[in-house]
């Protein structure tokens, strides 16, 4: 394996793009907390409930703790949604995340302000300990075959694979960044006017614990990650699907 | 994964039939994408106990475990898992033992080549050693941890 970063960044990335194809946009912590779980969701909603006044208890909750803790993946799903007009925040035991609304992407500085807003939030509803992982996850959705506009693809016999279904995941290393990848041309997503098939690219950035001090850095940590986010993007995609997308430049 | 297929919270996409993992196999495991190199880590330096007992300690300890013991600190696991990348242990020596502290760190122990006691504690904000052979003790920032690798290793 090389060191080298094998995506190549642009220099000039967009401002702004349309269609817009994000699907969902997460920013999530996980966290070790010396409060138990049971006094987290009530502590978060007096500091949050002007804003978010509507909760939802997700399904993973009515599963038993004990059945939760066997598989790692489990623990660290949130079990309560709190919503707002333009964002959900999502709580587990051993996560905060806020999200945009599906296919409703507001743009950066929208989000920026609304994580800074629910940082000082957290901070004072005093449960949030130790930053065990901060990231960014960015959901993009294509109609028909992405692997035909982007430079990463499947190979077999030194010919790429083309027509088939095929799902690909990788793990890059980016300075003090990792980053997942996943790209897939056989998605199903509940896009604005109902279920549509097609592909997704769906990049998740982010930093260890010995990388963020969640109400230090924690808000510029965001903001690399989805800033290395948005590089890979418009590294991965070729000029045709650029040129489909508008984008424009400062 | 592979172990449950109950529904968590409503997807922002799901993979069509044909991509989707087929039922779970009681004989594979498939570790997280983010999470695989650490287990193999743990599993190639401190054996199935060993990864067993790290596992233990991360899902099944919370706050207040024992007598009012800490949760495990993700930077002391971080950086004992950097440590453990690292170090070399005496071969033919049992394997080194690990640990969940009262305050939250994690200890690992072994056996230097002439049989005498070594002791790491990884902490929240760094670690902490002993060298029974040089009767040896101090302190590292998480910066000095490859340092102390070295020097500790066989």
């Amino acid at each position: 394996m090389t060191d080298a970063f094998p995506i190549q960044i642009p220099d000039r990335l967009p401002v702004h793009i349309d269609p817009c194809p994000v699907v969902q946009a997460i920013f999530e912590t996980r966290f070790v907390s010396p409060q138990p779980w049971a006094t987290m969701p009530g502590l978060l909603f007096a500091q949050i409930r002007e804003k978010y006044p509507e909760q939802k208890t997700l399904p993973m909750a009515q599963l038993p703790e004990e059945l939760r803790r066997q598989d790692p993946a489990l623990l660290i799903l949130p079990l309560i949604q709190f919503l707002s007009d333009n964002f959900l925040i999502q709580l587990g035991p051993r996560v905060v995340s806020l999200v945009t609304k599906p296919n409703a992407y507001p743009g950066w500085s929208a989000i920026a302000q609304e994580l800074k807003w629910l940082l000082k939030r957290l901070k004072a509803a005093g449960f949030v300990g130790e930053t065990e992982r901060l990231s960014s996850r960015y959901i993009d959705f294509f109609g028909g075959d992405i692997f035909t506009a982007l430079r990463l693809g499947l190979q077999i016999n030194d010919q790429p694979l083309r027509g088939t279904q095929t799902d690909v995941t990788t793990i890059l290393r980016r300075g003090a960044l990792s980053i997942r990848l996943q790209v897939t041309n056989g998605a199903i997503v509940a896009a604005k006017d109902g279920p549509a098939s097609g592909s997704v690219l769906d990049i998740d950035a982010w930093f260890g614990p010995l990388d963020v001090d969640f109400f230090g850095n924690g808000l510029d940590r965001f903001a690399e990650a989805h800033h290395a986010i948005k590089g890979l993007f418009f590294g991965l995609i070729k000029p045709e699907l650029l040129s489909k997308l508008n984008p424009t430049y400062e | 994964m592979t172990t449950l297929s109950l529904p968590t919270k409503s997807p922002s996409y799901t993979l069509a039939e044909g991509l989707r993992e087929p039922a779970a196999a009681s004989t594979v495991r498939r570790g997280a994408p983010d999470e695989w190199a650490r287990e193999e880590l743990l599993l190639r330096k401190l054996g199935r106990k060993g990864w067993g007992r790290v596992y233990q300690f991360r899902n099944y300890y919370e706050s207040d475990w024992g007598e009012g013991g800490r949760v495990m600190s993700p930077r002391a696991l971080d950086a004992f898992l950097r440590f453990l990348e690292e170090t070399t242990f005496p071969a033919g020596k049992n394997t080194p033992s690990v640990f969940l502290t009262d305050r939250g760190g994690i200890e690992l122990c072994w056996e230097d080549p002439s049989g005498k006691s070594v002791q790491v504690e990884f902490t929240g904000t760094g670690a902490e050693f002993y060298n029974a052979a040089t009767d040896e003790e101090g302190t590292v920032a998480f910066d000095g941890l490859a340092q102390l690798s070295q020097r500790l290793s066989a």
